[in-house]
């Protein structure tokens, strides 16, 4: 088989192929990733004389710049706290107490809604909720003159957005540690809240420094919720440079701002590496994993528990219903009559948009699939020179926020020799350099649970190189591959902050029609296309969960798909 | 469905070139999708005019002249940044509709080619440059929208003059656009100004009192329209065309102007420089600035009133027209100062705290 041949070429040391594969991906990366990085730097920090740190320090000092910095670094960190915290009890709830299953899928179910809904959902439903006239405020409340606008309801909105990170992050983690600990302790006499205190929590810590960061560098590049709801006295620094472009012209005061942003950003994905790097995988030891004690929770506070999550989850519910009333009815809140008029106009209107980011979309994934594999490989496996370099580049537009990578396209190719503007593969492009390390963590994740030797095993005890390719590595591969591909499809059919710079005549998504919908007044083709968006997202999702199920060797874990 | 047509076939044979290239799995080759997007007959525009406005007039449009359009819409803002972004590499011939402060910023950048329509003739000298960079297609001038229940509940009557809206009652209830993002925004500054006779200090005192009343700055002209609509606001300062679209959708509001007057934005078109189908642009010009396009504005409920004098406003707009009274911008000041401007009103009454 020839697909068996080069990769037993792949394996030997010095092969031709490795060599290029690899002299490709650099390229790559020096194109989509250093190039564009070099560039907003370039253009932020020189002026017709040259390189010149003025606009920096000018910007440091304006003080509304200020303002902005630290509106973000305190939504960052307030996001980072109430997320993680939300999550953790989630994962707790789950994997500690006597829920029945049907309630579980249900929390499931609906952690789930907000990792794959489009950018201004929950924001919308925010304000129709908790506004001045707001159905919980003024109708359920009976306040006058609330105030949606500023940072508890930004705050809110992100940490609902963005908890089911810390869930999908705590959930294994807690599944997988502890349980045995905690029987022995509890066996030595230990009450219910010792236990929690000294082994549970204690040894949950990592896990939870590490949900913090990934909420916290969300939130710092979140763009979309501030947009609608940080109001005029909280303004945040993602927001405030988009208006800088796209109010002021002012392409440099842009690339300034999110200058600024790069310094926390940074900061988290070092701390984030530091910590990730010291998680143990569980590995294929062939031994059984102790399950998760049952008797950790009391009864009452296993009830109050869930009683406290479906509350939560019901909230949810609650924005989504809102959302989908918004879609079917004439006009909200002063025209019930049910139609299906905006469905109508998607579908005839708002077809381009919906072609184009299905096709990027449909695109981006086998290449981002494709990509996270081969990287995730190259990085786990082999030896080359520059491979540590290659790790963190290939992480660089992953862990900024999206307003810079965007800003940096919009420079970069919008001139000789790279002219990509008004093209999809300037889309395609940011989608899979930005999306694609989820498939490269998990490749890297999967191949440390096996060791090589097994690979040599299955050699030595006779088995052709097809053979091994098909029963060692391609078991292992394949998850990884779909796991990547299918996070590159949810967030091309969802992510609005770095895009939204990069649309053009012949290509616009979805999302940014959303956000000109909301704008002028549409709200009714704004939810449809959310609704269709969630529809496509849960079915293809679905669809791929049920591959990657059927293709992930039994006892191999695949790690939280991390947004 | 429109620039479907035109696109649906593009799409056809791009997917089938894309199943190959899938094939190949090769991402080499993704930076060589392109779509014809330049062919003889297709026009590209970007519209400041919503979609709702703009498509019916585009539909129009190639019926009557066989030639395709594609357009997508932007803000003013952002359809200003994206055509001086895009100078060295023009993705678009026209620019459609959106009030003339955003075409005189355009003008200082150079990015319109001068281009005179027949039509130009009969309209009055704040409707067209003297130079020919851009002609007015529609004019609207800016209304007080309040909420008929907010009224009611406050015991207040409709705004009638701009010191009605520094009401206490008005407090945190006010909803209007960003200076930064928005042209109905610029335009309101200045009808303020020009109320003050161009003091500044004095328009900025009146400006920086009524920042205590507002809720929020809208990103967009017609943003707060639907809050107030729906009495998540109780007023704000909008244009009439997105003031009567919200009564059209059913909302409950209030139209009402200040008796010390009120500005009024023509709403414009122009040719973009280095357009690559010029002649294409320079047909949709004329037709957008001549009866044809226009006396399509009352059927399909688009409430501009017309730019050309030919074209009768429809009785409805008329009557409510009445009322108001409408002041001139001096549009060559504006466009020398917007800058400035704008940039005080951030600093002094979006950032006051």
């Amino acid at each position: 088989m020839a697909i068996a041949n080069v990769w037993t070429r792949w394996r030997s040391a010095g092969d031709p192929l490795r060599a290029f594969v690899v002299a490709v991906l650099w390229l790559l990366l020096a194109l989509f990733v250093l190039y564009p990085l070099v560039e907003l730097i370039g253009r932020a920090l020189s002026d017709d004389s040259g390189f010149t740190l003025a606009p920096l320090t000018a910007a440091i000092n304006s003080r509304s710049n200020l303002r902005a910095f630290a509106n973000s670094l305190l939504l960052a960190t307030l996001v980072g706290v109430c997320g993680t915290f939300f999550g953790f009890l989630f994962a707790f709830t789950v994997e500690r107490t006597r829920a029945p299953r049907f309630w579980v899928r249900l929390l499931d179910v609906a952690t789930l809604l907000p990792l794959i809904s489009p950018p201004f959902t929950t924001s919308i439903a925010f304000v129709f909720s908790f506004g001045p006239r707001g159905f919980i405020t003024h109708d359920l409340l009976g306040m006058n003159n609330a105030s949606v606008y500023g940072l508890s309801s930004t705050l809110a909105a992100e940490t609902l957005t963005y908890f089911p990170l810390a869930y999908m992050a705590l959930r294994p983690m807690l599944a997988g540690i502890g349980g045995d600990l905690e029987e022995m302790a509890f066996s030595l006499g230990s009450s219910r809240w010792r236990v929690f205190r000294t082994v549970t929590l204690s040894l949950t810590v990592p896990g939870l420094a590490n949900a913090f960061l990934l909420l916290f560098a969300a939130s710092l590049a979140d763009f979309a919720t501030p947009l609608i709801l940080a109001g005029n006295d909280f303004p945040v620094l993602p927001t405030e440079a988009y208006l800088q472009i796209t109010g002021m012209f002012d392409l440099k005061g842009g690339a300034v701002l999110s200058l600024l942003l790069l310094v926390p950003a940074g900061i988290v994905y070092l701390l984030q590496h530091h910590v990730v790097g010291r998680r143990r995988y569980v590995t294929m030891t062939g031994k059984g994993r102790a399950s998760a004690s049952q008797n950790s929770v009391a009864p009452w506070a296993g009830a109050a528990l869930m009683a406290f999550c479906l509350t939560a989850v019901l909230f949810i519910l609650y924005l989504y219903a809102l959302l989908l009333i918004a879609s079917l009815v004439t006009s909200f809140g002063a025209n019930h009559t049910l139609t299906l008029a905006h469905y109508r106009v998607i579908f005839t209107e708002g077809l381009p948009a919906i072609e184009d980011t299905l096709i990027i979309a449909l695109i981006g994934m086998p290449i981002g699939g494709l990509y996270g594999v081969v990287v995730g490989y190259l990085v786990a496996r082999t030896e080359f020179i520059g491979r540590p370099a290659m790790e963190i580049v290939t992480m660089l537009n992953y862990a900024l926020p999206g307003t810079i990578v965007g800003i940096a396209y919009l420079i970069a190719f919008n001139q000789p020799p790279f002219l990509l503007t008004g093209t999809a593969a300037i889309i395609i492009a940011c989608y899979v350099f930005r999306y694609s390390p989820t498939g490269i963590r998990t490749t890297v994740a999967l191949l440390q649970q096996i060791d090589r030797s097994i690979e040599e095993a299955s050699f030595s005890l006779g088995a052709s190189s097809f053979m091994t390719f098909r029963r060692i590595m391609l078991p292992l591969i394949m998850p990884a591959f779909f796991a990547g591909l299918s996070v590159v499809f949810i967030r091309s059919m969802t992510a609005i902050s770095a895009t939204i710079f990069l649309v053009s005549i012949n290509w616009t998504l979805i999302t940014v029609r959303i956000l000109e919908n909301m704008t002028e007044l549409s709200l009714g083709p704004a939810a449809a296309f959310s609704v269709f968006v969630i529809l496509v997202v849960v079915v293809v999702t679905g669809v791929l969960n049920k591959v990657l199920r059927r293709l992930t060797a039994p006892g191999l874990r695949l790690p939280a798909v991390e947004g | 469905m429109i620039a479907s047509k035109s696109r649906r076939f593009a799409n056809l044979t791009f997917s089938r070139g894309l199943s190959r290239r899938t094939l190949l799995g090769s991402m080499l080759a993704a930076p060589l999708i392109a779509r014809p997007a330049f062919a003889d007959d297709t026009l590209n525009a970007y519209s400041i005019w919503p979609e709702n406005y703009a498509r019916p007039m585009m539909e129009a449009f190639e019926k009557a002249s066989g030639i395709h359009v594609k357009f997508i819409r932007f803000s003013s803002g952002e359809a200003l940044a994206r055509v001086t972004a895009e100078k060295n590499n023009p993705q678009v011939d026209v620019l459609f509709g959106g009030p003339v402060e955003t075409f005189t910023a355009g003008q200082t950048q150079g990015i319109f080619e001068a281009y005179t329509p027949p039509a130009a003739a009969d309209l009055p000298a704040r409707f067209k440059d003297k130079g020919g960079a851009w002609t007015a297609i529609a004019d609207d001038p800016l209304v007080f929208m309040t909420n008929t229940q907010f009224l009611k509940q406050n015991n207040l009557q409709a705004p009638a003059s701009w010191d009605d809206l520094l009401n206490p009652a008005y407090k945190n209830m006010l909803q209007m656009a960003d200076a930064r993002t928005s042209g109905t925004a610029v335009t309101r500054i200045f009808s303020i100004l020009q109320v003050h006779n161009r003091n500044e200090d004095e328009a900025f005192a009146y400006m920086k009192k009524l920042r205590q009343n507002v809720q929020l700055y809208t990103k967009s002209g017609g943003g707060g329209t639907l809050p107030v609509g729906l009495g998540q606001a109780g007023g704000g300062i909008f244009f009439i065309v997105d003031a009567l679209f919200t009564r059209q959708q059913g909302y409950d509001v209030q139209i009402s102007f200040p008796k010390e007057g009120i500005g009024s934005a023509a709403e414009c078109i122009a040719l973009i420089k280095g357009a690559r189908n010029p002649e294409a642009g320079k047909k949709l010009i004329d037709w957008a600035t001549s009866p044809a396009m226009q006396s399509l504005l009352a059927p399909n409920k688009i409430n501009f009133i017309p730019a050309n004098p030919k074209v009768e406003t429809e009785a409805g707009l008329a009557a409510i027209l009445k009322a108001a009274n409408i002041i001139e911008i001096d549009d060559t000041w504006a466009g020398a100062n917007r800058q400035r401007i704008v940039q005080r009103w951030v600093a002094e009454v979006l950032n006051a705290t």
